[in-house]
Parts: structure tokens; C-alpha cells; sequence
């Protein structure tokens, strides 16, 4: 190599260290603000180390919160809006790939016009509809209005996915006697997996941070998500910070780790999608 | 074979692709179809938050008491400089990370999957954690200014008329900027390596290469993405509205932001409706410019 070459080399390095700090860097805060005792947060000089005696902050949250019954209910959404998105999404998916129908033109306009609309804007009508339902007040109902923005989303990815699937591969289940929910079910579906792992991460991650709907549409205060519980902090003084960044980092590690495991699989689902599309 | 062929040999009755659709555009037209027609109804009303059940039509009042003042135009400003500079700003560090992050170094594995944390982050948390670093006496951003010299004020950033937007602006940019670089780095894949060592051999330097070769094949990737992140950005919600809630003095006063005050601060759902269909209006005016150009670009290049 020649010296110019492993100075570029080594400016790129820096570089691309640069980059990563910066994304990191809000979460470490957050860590080591958990980690720091109040007296030390407002002192003139900044603590840059988490102080490991802190540790205790952690388990004043565990007691004097609710912040598990909190975590355990954006569990509980996600999962569902992860659930009932790929099982609404599939075969929309598959019918807008594999048939030519009439109407069809306005099913895609239809999923598309539903990534435009703010969820400030359906609040307030959502809540009379929740209301009639008697959905009010339930994770449920929750679940149900996130999917409501998670489909449209899902729907496209897989049809991507599904036009990459050679059709011949259907057409020998066929003549073998297999019904078309057999060929979509045992047939496209398994060959889609990595998309449709991609999209349930997607979805996943959508009913673990959605804010605005858990915020009006649930009031009982067991039934409350993370998302709500902590937005109840932001700006808020009477809780101390170390304590508030260490619910923060509760509920925000758990979901940063489980995507750092997944990511090798959304990207390259994702790509699988969209290459084609 | 065609395509259109390969379909209809398949097409087992011609009611299996209405049946395959029907639940879920049920399922639509509930949660989303029904909620924006009365949307679309209550903008034409004059409704209270406290009894939402009379309402009075107003004709296009509600509209009328928007358009053309100087409040409202203030709304459409901000709004039009935060989306056009999410757009900007996000694709423009996501191209640069994507770039980055493209050839082989040691680490790379880690390193991509390192910098998509901010978009895995929960933005109620990411605006807890930015709230608490732009803090004016104990924030990390000015205790680092401080050190570095500068003179700062005694003012909380996202109290600051002047600092707020960008304040949000970066809050914003570091949540969203990992997903342009993922969706450009995938795009960067498809970028021909003979090309780029032809145009080596023949001198060119890194910036004709980038847009001779480059840019042209990651062109359509990075044009969906500037839709996408424009239609969310127009629509964007809780990273703003916990941090500023539109202020101070409107300073982040969005589109959306401005609905949601006018439906639960001020109690006038036929107002935050007419703001509501005012910027849908919007998105979807930019929706059908973007699929002008591309389809004009298409063209364009068909005619080569």
C-alpha cells in the first residue's frame, strides 16, 4: 500500500469511529447519567464513567415504579401488532402479486394514502369507533389501531418478496392437488421467511414505540406501555434524573438489543423486497 | 411466458383475489377509511372536544380562518423547513455512512450493525435523553461548548425561539439518518465494479466516478427514500411533541403538532380537522409530484 493509501486508509478508520460514536452516544449518556448520583449530575464538572455504587438505581425503579407492569404491557402490544400484522398481511400480499383484478389499482392506492395520515389525526374519531367497540381501555385495541399502520407497510414488503418467488415451484403444487391456501401457506410462505422475519421486526418494533394511541386511547393505569409511562417524565422534575434515565434505559435496551440480534435479517429481508419491487 | 399469462393459468375462480383482499380492506376501511371520512366531515363542522356529539356545519369556515394568516403561514413554514431539511440532512449523513461503511475494513459487521442503534431506539426515550443533553447549565452540549470555549446562554436549547428547531432538527436527524444508510448501503450493492475500475483506468477521480457510476444506479433508492422520509417527517409526532410541544412561541409548531393543540389544548376539533386535511392535501400533492418526476425520468432514460 502506498502512504497515501494508508493515510486515507486511516482517515477512514477515524471516520468511520467518528460515525459510530455518534450513534452510540446518546444511549452511553443515558447509561451513565442512570449511574450518576444527584450531586454529582448538577456539579460543575460533567462525570464521563458511569460510578459503579450506583447500581441501586436500578432496582429503586423495579420497586418504587411501575415501570415492569409498563414493559410487560409494550410487550404484550408488540407481539400482538407483530402477530395480527403478518397474519392480516399475507394473503393481500400474495393476491396483489400473483392475480390481475379489477380494483386492484385502488388497493394499492388505498395501502399507500394510509402512510400520509397522521396518527394525531385519527385519535380523535379512533376514539368514538373504540368507544362503540367497547375498545376503549384494552391492549387489544391498542394492538388493533397499530396494525391499522403497520399492514399497508407489510403488505408491500411481502408482495416484493412473493413477485421474486418463481411461480413455476406453484404450479407443481398445483398439479400435485394442493388448494391455493396450501400453496400459500406451504409453499410461498416458507420461501418468503426472511421477509417476513424482516416485517415482523417491523411491526415489532412499531407496537413497542408507538406513543400517541397508548397515550389516549388507554387510561387505566395498569394497562399502561412504556411509551406513555415514561413521556410522563420528560420535563417532569419531582423524580430524580439518574432514576428517570434508568427506567429510560429499560425500556429502550431491551428493544436496541433484540434488534442488534435480528438486523443481519431485516436488512437483508428488506433488500430481498425491495430490489425487485 | 407473460407475466399477465402466468396469472390468469393460476387464477383458480375469479373471486380468490377479492376473498384473498376482503379482510383487510375491512380491516382499513374500520381503523383508517372510517376515521378519515369523519375527519373529513368534522373539518366542515364547528365541534367541541368536550361534547363531540353537536355539531354545527360551518361550510368551509374552518378552512377560511387558516388560510392566508399569519399564524398559520408561520405553521406551513416551519413545517416546510424541518421536512425539507430532514429530507436533506438525513439522506446527505446516511449517503456519507453508507459510503463509509461500503468497502471492506476490519469490524464491518459490527460497525453496520452498530449504526443502526438510533433508529432501534424508541423515540420517547431518544427525546428523554436529548431533552436532558440540551439542558442549558448540566447538558452535555454545553458543558462541552463550555469547555471548548464558547460563550453559552443560561437558556435550555429547546427553550430558546431560535435554537429549538435545530435542537430538534438534530434530535430528528440522528433517530432517522440509520435508515437512509441501510436503505442506500443495500442500493450501493447493486453499483457495477466493472464500471467503476473502467472509469479508474480511464483517471477519473472519486467525484466523476461517484457520478458517473455511483449516483446513477443508487438514484431511484435515494428518491424513494426523500418520499418516505418527507411523508414522515410531515407527519411526525411525539419526538416533537414531547420536547417542545410546538414551542416556544411556535418556533416547532408542525403541521401535526398544530392539529394536536388545536384538538386538546384548544378543544376545536373542526379546526384541528381542517389542519389535518390541509396537510394530507399536502403529502399527497408531494406523492403525485414524485411520481411525476420519476416516471418522467423513466422516460428519459427509455429514449436513450
Amino acid at each position: 500500500m502506498t502512504r497515501s493509501g494508508s493515510w486515507s486508509h486511516g482517515l477512514r478508520m477515524l471516520a468511520i469511529l467518528a460515525l459510530l460514536g455518534v450513534a452510540a452516544f446518546p444511549l452511553y449518556w443515558m447509561f451513565v447519567t442512570s449511574m450518576t448520583p444527584s450531586s454529582e449530575l448538577f456539579a460543575p464538572t460533567a462525570r464521563l464513567v458511569p460510578k459503579p455504587s450506583e447500581i441501586g438505581v436500578y432496582r429503586d425503579a423495579f420497586h418504587g415504579t411501575s415501570v415492569t407492569t409498563w414493559v410487560r404491557n409494550s410487550a404484550i402490544v408488540a407481539v400482538g401488532t407483530t402477530v395480527v400484522s403478518l397474519a392480516l398481511a399475507l394473503f393481500p400480499a400474495y393476491a396483489l402479486s400473483r392475480f390481475r383484478f379489477r380494483g386492484m389499482g385502488l388497493v394499492g392506492f388505498g395501502l399507500f394514502i394510509t402512510q400520509m395520515l397522521p396518527e394525531a389525526m385519527l385519535v380523535v374519531p379512533l376514539y368514538a369507533i373504540f368507544g362503540d367497540l367497547a375498545l376503549l381501555n384494552t391492549l387489544s385495541g391498542l394492538i388493533l389501531a397499530n396494525s391499522a399502520f403497520t399492514v399497508p407497510v407489510i403488505t408491500w414488503i411481502l408482495k416484493g418478496a412473493i413477485d421474486g418467488v418463481p411461480i413455476d415451484i406453484e404450479e407443481a403444487a398445483r398439479v400435485d392437488g394442493c388448494s391455493r391456501l396450501d400453496i400459500v401457506l406451504g409453499v410461498v410462505l416458507p420461501l418468503v421467511a426472511p421477509t417476513l422475519a424482516a416485517a415482523a421486526v417491523i411491526a415489532f418494533f412499531h407496537g413497542w414505540n408507538e406513543y400517541i394511541f397508548a397515550q389516549t386511547l388507554i387510561s387505566d393505569q395498569d394497562l399502561r406501555t412504556a411509551s406513555v409511562g415514561l413521556a410522563g417524565f420528560v420535563g417532569e422534575l419531582s423524580t430524580p434524573v439518574h432514576t428517570v434515565m434508568a427506567i429510560g434505559l429499560m425500556y429502550t435496551l431491551p428493544a436496541v438489543i433484540f434488534y442488534l440480534f435480528v438486523q443481519r435479517y431485516v436488512v437483508a429481508g428488506m433488500t430481498a423486497g425491495s430490489v425487485k419491487g | 411466458m407473460s407475466k399477465q399469462a402466468q396469472a390468469a393459468r393460476l387464477e383458480g375462480s375469479r373471486w380468490t383475489p377479492y376473498l384473498f383482499v376482503a379482510p383487510v380492506a375491512i380491516y382499513l376501511l374500520v381503523f383508517q377509511g372510517y376515521p378519515l371520512l369523519q375527519e373529513l366531515i368534522l373539518s366542515f363542522t364547528s365541534t367541541s372536544l368536550l361534547s363531540p356529539a353537536d355539531h354545527a356545519f360551518v361550510g368551509a369556515r374552518n378552512y377560511s380562518d387558516l388560510i392566508g394568516t399569519t399564524d398559520f403561514n408561520q405553521v406551513l413554514l416551519i413545517t416546510a423547513i424541518y421536512t425539507i431539511a430532514c429530507v436533506v440532512l438525513s439522506i446527505g449523513l446516511g449517503l456519507a455512512a453508507a459510503l463509509l461503511l461500503n468497502g471492506p475494513f476490519p469490524g464491518r459487521g459490527v460497525a453496520r450493525a452498530m449504526v443502526t442503534i438510533p433508529w432501534a431506539a424508541p423515540p420517547v426515550a431518544v427525546a428523554l435523553i436529548f431533552t436532558w443533553m440540551l439542558n442549558a447549565q448540566y447538558g452535555i452540549f454545553n458543558r462541552a461548548l463550555r469547555a471548548l470555549g464558547f460563550a453559552v446562554g443560561s437558556e435550555n436549547w429547546l427553550d430558546n425561539a431560535s435554537l429549538a428547531l435545530p435542537a430538534i432538527l438534530i434530535t430528528t436527524i440522528w433517530q432517522i439518518f440509520p435508515f437512509a444508510s441501510v436503505v442506500i448501503l443495500a442500493a450501493l450493492q447493486g453499483v457495477s465494479e466493472e464500471l467503476r475500475d473502467a472509469a479508474v483506468i480511464d483517471g477519473a477521480d472519486r467525484l466523476s466516478v461517484f457520478r458517473a457510476v455511483v449516483w446513477p444506479t443508487i438514484q431511484p433508492s435515494v428518491m424513494l427514500l426523500a418520499l418516505f422520509i418527507t411523508i414522515w417527517s410531515l407527519r411526525r409526532f411525539d419526538l416533537i411533541w414531547l420536547m417542545t410541544q410546538g414551542g416556544p412561541i411556535g418556533a416547532t409548531n408542525t403541521l401535526v403538532i398544530e392539529l394536536y393543540r388545536r384538538a386538546f389544548v384548544y378543544r376545536d376539533l373542526g379546526q384541528a380537522a381542517a389542519v389535518g386535511m390541509v396537510g394530507l392535501s399536502i403529502a399527497i400533492l408531494v406523492t403525485l409530484v414524485y411520481f411525476r418526476l420519476t416516471l418522467r425520468a423513466e422516460r428519459a432514460k427509455g429514449q436513450r
